[in-house]
């Protein structure tokens, strides 16, 4: 608190007890001056004293205000009319002569004093102004390079200590026009503020508290800050006086410095807010029309196909030609339900991985089973090593994964092309290649090929864009990785890598 | 094969209950429908089914909770049908005495295949002292496996392996259940027993060990011999 006193009295004008030590320090080297030169008391060198007093007149108006410098030229005068003009310790002077010196003497000192004072006046003012946009330039820089309102704060408050005294608080709005955030750089230095006083400023926009007409007897003194499209909010400080006349202006300019600084950051992330909900906007929406499509087509072939034949008596071959059909929608409506399950499955992070030993030739030869129909058009070709060891993972996450691989693949490579599946057992962990003989990845989008919901442009088969998300996650979930690659000439390749132990020879 | 056993289906979903009565009448089943569980179990004890197809979904208890209810006294096959899939679920339901676990949606051919292979397996009292899959012969007595009338050499514990899935043909047999009643209590834990005797088994009895039919792989819940 002291340092914060110290920099009050310098910031504040001259106090009365400084003034009247000023006037008595000028009147004291006036009279020793006076005293020194008592030896030159003669007729022939009192003009002599004239200069000296004259040259510490000049002195004392360079560090002494106005009426010092006044009141010493005046007692110069009189002092060297009484004690060192002829005939001394009289008021009177004899020669004509002296006279006018003594006329010239007084004005000398006068004018002297006067316009020492102003030139060092308006230099210090010319400091003061270059000290105070200093201050600005630096405050606009520091706040142009924070980013993020609680930076900005920070910033606005150091800069604040640093040329103000007292320690400001700030009160935010939430991007309704309404107050509801208290924020202090020091939260032990509790300058707790008014939300009541607070408010008021900010509907009124215009300062109260302390030393303003509207005082509400709050010790603390709250000046709104005033944006072009937003009011951000209002800073209280604690001031013990008034901000002085001449020191308004660089205040308020101070404070106009800050409100742009906090509502450039408060439209940022108003901006960002709107951003994000037209993202997730756009997000539900092509949800909700993918999944409305996937849905609604099988329902519709299923709806359809039994409608015929329960409504116009078709042949056995067409009739079992539309069972076929409402047997395949049917499929197709559980592998959606499937993925669904396990997206949100692995969403709630309710995977729970069940490590045991498997063969992997058993895992494999479930998946070919299970796709045996959609793999028939294909030559599949799996390569597994003879002495390929038992691994540890859990059976019904890997099944799914494996499924949904070679799925994607018999779903983009064209009927009669190859699919090939090699495992191997590498470095502590299971590797997985498959690889198709279809256009391939778009080079753009590989990356992002294993997000939710994505699908390529102009993507020819149906789908939510979930199988190869869940691929990832369940392998993740065994702290396996998955990637996907081209292959020359053509063909899109995913490898899996799944650490695992495998069982030691004693063990089997 | 199909015959006119009484099968009795504990459901509560009416289109499931009106799918399994038109799919197994017309293969000659009797069907006697309970909408719960209690009145599944009076059902059970009145019209004493040759099968039970239990759902686990019931408006007044757990299916799990019907079917050791059921354990108590009745000794013929319950095939569970239930929307629940998980490997837990399974596994329990198997322990608290389900011969097999069909999860919903089904195929139907495929549920009227482990109706026949559960019914004949409890018709037969399992002391036949020779079995017949197809071309494969196991005689229990004297331990010897043939196929195709060779002579098919099998360590012990291959056979005892072999003989309790045959023995307990169309059931799915838990790991844990297999790895007890061959190797014994403190074995429980040990699946890469059970891998390895598998694979050699299969390599030694299927036709194409790469695509078992008779020794079936049950995704993390056990094994099943297929007939």
């Amino acid at each position: 608190m002291k340092r914060i006193n110290d920099r009050y009295a310098k910031w504040c004008k001259l106090t009365d007890t400084k003034k009247i030590r000023s006037y008595f320090l000028s009147v004291l080297i006036i009279g020793l001056t006076a005293i020194l030169c008592s030896p030159l008391a003669n007729t022939q060198s009192y003009h002599v004293v004239s200069y000296i007093l004259l040259f510490v007149v000049s002195i004392i108006s360079t560090f002494l205000g106005i009426g010092p410098v006044l009141l010493a030229s005046t007692l110069s005068a009189v002092l060297w009319n009484y004690y060192f003009i002829p005939p001394h310790f009289t008021f009177h002077i004899e020669k004509t002569e002296d006279l006018l010196i003594f006329g010239l003497f007084f004005i000398i000192a006068l004018v002297n004093g006067i316009l020492t004072t102003r030139v060092i006046r308006q230099e210090k003012v010319a400091r003061e102004r270059e000290k105070r946009t200093n201050a600005l330039f630096q405050l606009t820089k520091e706040l142009s390079r924070a980013s993020g309102t609680d930076e900005v704060l920070k910033v606005a408050a150091n800069e604040m200590v640093d040329h103000f005294p007292g320690v400001p608080a700030f009160f935010l709005q939430d991007g309704n026009n309404k107050l509801v955030r208290l924020w202090t750089r020091d939260e032990s230095l509790s300058i707790s503020g008014s939300f009541n006083t607070a408010m008021w400023v900010f509907a009124n926009l215009q300062p109260a508290g302390a030393h303003t007409k509207n005082s509400f007897s709050d010790p603390l003194t709250y000046y709104p800050l005033l944006g072009t499209r937003l009011n951000p909010g209002v800073v209280a400080i604690h001031n013990s006086l008034p901000v002085p006349e001449e020191q308004q202006s660089y205040w308020d300019t101070f404070l106009a410095q800050i409100s742009n600084a906090l509502e450039r950051e408060f439209l940022g992330e108003m901006a960002q807010k709107v951003r994000f909900l037209d993202e997730s906007d756009r997000l539900y929406k092509t949800l909700f029309n993918s999944i409305s499509h996937e849905l609604r087509i099988p329902v519709a072939t299923i709806m359809g196909a039994s409608d015929s034949i329960l409504n116009s008596s078709p042949s056995p071959r067409f009739q079992s030609e539309l069972c076929h059909e409402i047997f395949t929608a049917s499929l197709r409506l559980n592998r959606l339900i499937e993925n669904l399950l396990n997206i949100s499955r692995l969403e709630s992070g309710h995977i729970s991985v069940r490590l045991d030993w498997c063969d992997i030739n058993d895992l494999i030869n479930k998946v070919l089973e299970d796709l045996e129909a959609e793999l028939q058009p294909f030559s599949l070709q799996v390569l597994i090593p003879e002495d390929m060891p038992l691994i540890k993972i859990d059976f019904g996450l890997m099944e799914q994964v494996l499924y949904n691989l070679l799925f994607n693949s018999t779903q983009y490579a064209p009927a009669g092309s190859a699919i090939d599946l090699t495992v191997a057992y590498t470095g502590k962990e299971l590797k997985m290649d498959i690889t198709d003989r279809g256009p391939g990845l778009p080079e753009k989008y590989i990356e992002r090929v294993f997000s939710k919901f994505f699908r390529a442009d102009g993507s020819k088969t149906g789908g939510l864009g979930l199988g190869l998300s869940i691929v990832k996650g369940f392998v993740e979930a065994h702290n396996g990785s998955v990637s996907a690659s081209n292959v020359t000439p053509c063909g899109a390749k995913f490898t899996l890598r799944i650490p695992s132990e495998i069982p030691s020879i004693s063990n089997v | 094969m199909d015959g006119n056993e009484v099968i009795l289906i504990i459901d509560d979903e009416l289109q499931i209950r009106r799918l399994l009565e038109i799919t197994l009448s017309e293969k000659g089943y009797k069907i006697v429908m309970s909408l719960n569980g209690k009145e599944g179990i009076t059902d059970a004890a009145t019209h004493h089914p040759a099968l039970v197809i239990l759902d686990l979904g019931l408006p007044d208890m757990d299916g799990q909770e019907v079917l050791t209810k059921l354990r108590e006294w009745y000794y013929k096959p319950i095939i569970v049908l239930s929307v629940r899939n998980s490997e837990e679920e399974i596994i329990k339901a198997l322990d608290n005495g389900a011969n097999d676990y069909l999860t919903k949606p089904f195929r139907t051919g495929e549920l009227l295949a482990r109706i026949r292979a559960a019914i004949r397996s409890s018709d037969h009292t399992g002391d036949d002292a020779i079995l017949y899959f197809g071309s494969l012969s196991i005689d229990m007595a004297s331990h010897v496996v043939r196929k195709n009338n060779e002579f098919i050499k099998l360590t012990s514990t291959e056979f005892s392996l072999l003989a309790l899935l045959a023995k307990n043909s169309g059931r799915v047999l838990t790991h844990q259940y297999i790895l007890k009643e061959v190797w014994g209590y403190g074995y429980i834990e040990q699946t890469q027993y059970l891998r390895v005797f598998i694979a050699q088994l299969r390599r030694k009895i299927e036709d194409n060990p790469s695509r078992p039919q008779l020794l079936v792989t049950e995704s993390g819940i056990g094994y099943r011999f297929s007939e």
